[in-house]
């Protein structure tokens, strides 16, 4: 089965150049094009000023696209954020929601993108009252499959068993690759060092990561209490003998930091990607740490973009660049260089 | 080894009204990565030199338009977005405001994206001068 892997870069990648005003909107989509990727993923909410009054007037449109035929790219997928507790006091309506969900896809279709990404936040209720809308604008629904959570998981089945249900081919998912993390990344372990982790300690969580991968992640439920969900799968994943252990160490907070974080990584089988290709039309190419050799420090690049060519994917790997919160407390991050490096990484898989 | 400035180093200064001085100000970026509305702001504390502040003496203010916290729960206007790099301005009302010289402040913002199971709350501390 022939693949077709084309390469993106998220913008998201770019924060700490943005934030520090180095680069803006056409300075991301410029860098983007440097790459060689030919796809864009934005977060309108983090570089359209005024959001979404802009996404509205013309003008901004004919200057988006201006720049996308400048740079020769293409959008790939929009970003959005359902932020259904806008207000302290209530949680919006789910009419309430679903409006919000067609905004988005209004606004994803206005500027050309395909997709948008929704987050696992989002009720089930409000993306299956949005479906008719989504196809209405031609616009694609993907749920970010992102850890804690799994593809091939009880949790994801809850989502297949709508999408069978309904038929729908506007909603699937957008596997995040830090589902695909055989250690806990190197920038994490030396910020926990630098703020005083002790090597015995350290130590402990990596050897608990690495069990974790040898048994198996324990998946987690579907539930919409994300925070009892995800203690209960953090407590099934061996949460308490590890914090035990790190504690009878004489962990103090750096220690009990890392030993924490270690759980915003996971491991799946690659071969979850073949078993639910039918569904994945985006994903997002999270990383942590690309070396100067263009090997990750965590994530398994080669074995997953070979388990989306062995599966026929045809759609974008999105580079989506995390690292950087892990240093700019302590020093200036290089979003742009470890970008590149990324794109070479994924360009060395899909053509290797 | 640099880290991000979060704190505009310019900004901290007494604020004067009608002669007297009647409180301080600072500018800080808000420590997440998209901008947001001000509704999704629990909080603001700010502690200088090791003295909280109270919250009904703080202020804070995005794009020429100043709110009390209280205010800023309803407020989801696009035109007063807390934009991702901006720095928005915080004034604490304390008659006399500060002292000249140097200080400590320790901020923290209580910002709440509605897809966390918990709220961020950075810790946002640097030294500061004022003139």
């Amino acid at each position: 089965m022939g693949f077709d892997i084309k390469r993106s870069i998220s913008l998201y990648s770019y924060q700490d150049e943005y934030y520090d005003k180095k680069l803006d909107l056409e300075g991301c989509l410029r860098e983007t094009a440097k790459t060689g990727a030919t796809g864009v993923e934005l977060l309108a909410e983090q570089m359209i000023r005024r959001f979404p009054l802009p996404i509205e007037d013309e003008a901004f449109r004919e200057q988006w696209f201006g720049w996308l035929k400048k740079y020769n790219l293409e959008p790939s997928c929009y970003d959005a954020f359902l932020e259904n507790h806008i207000y302290d006091n209530r949680t919006l309506t789910l009419k309430e929601q679903v409006k919000m969900m067609e905004r988005d896809l209004h606004l994803a279709s206005l500027l050309g993108f395909p997709v948008i990404r929704t987050l696992v936040s989002t009720p089930m209720d409000v993306i299956e009252g949005s479906l008719e809308y989504a196809e209405k604008v031609g616009v694609k629904i993907g749920l970010e499959v992102h850890a804690p959570f799994s593809l091939n998981s009880g949790w994801a089945d809850g989502y297949l068993e709508m999408i069978h249900r309904t038929g729908t081919k506007y909603f699937g998912f957008i596997p995040d690759m830090g589902i695909f993390c055989k250690n806990i990344p190197d920038v994490v372990r030396d910020k926990a060092r630098r703020h005083g982790a002790s090597e015995e300690c350290i130590k402990i969580v990596d050897d608990a990561y690495a069990k974790r991968i040898e048994k198996g992640f324990v998946k987690i439920k579907y539930d919409l209490d994300l925070g009892k969900a995800n203690m209960e799968y953090r407590m099934a994943n061996g949460m308490k003998e590890m914090m035990d252990a790190v504690q009878a160490a004489g962990g103090g907070p750096a220690d009990m930091e890392y030993a924490g974080s270690s759980f915003t990584y996971s491991w799946s089988e690659p071969q979850d990607i073949i078993d639910n290709i039918d569904y994945i039309f985006h994903t997002h190419a999270k990383f942590y740490n690309m070396h100067e050799d263009y090997t990750e420090t965590a994530v398994a690049i080669p074995e997953v973009v070979e388990a989306f060519k062995k599966a026929g994917y045809k759609g974008y790997l999105s580079s989506e660049y995390e690292g950087g919160e892990h240093l700019r407390a302590d020093m200036e991050v290089d979003s742009i260089e470890q970008v590149r490096r990324h794109q070479e990484a994924l360009r060395r898989a899909i053509e290797g | 080894m640099a880290g991000r400035q979060i704190y505009n180093p310019e900004g901290f200064k007494n604020i004067e009204k009608d002669g007297s001085i009647i409180g301080y100000q600072f500018e800080f970026k808000a420590q997440y990565y998209r901008g947001f509305t001000l509704s999704i702001i629990r909080d603001i504390k700010v502690n200088v030199d090791g003295v909280d502040e109270p919250r009904e003496n703080i202020r804070l203010t995005v794009k020429g338009e100043t709110f009390t916290l209280d205010e800023t729960r309803t407020m989801i206007d696009p035109d007063y977005r807390w934009e991702f790099g901006d720095y928005a301005t915080v004034t604490v009302l304390r008659d006399g405001g500060l002292s000249k010289g140097s200080h400590h402040i320790k901020a923290v913002q209580i910002i709440a994206p509605s897809y966390m199971p918990f709220q961020l709350e950075p810790v946002c501390e640097t030294d500061f001068e004022i003139k």
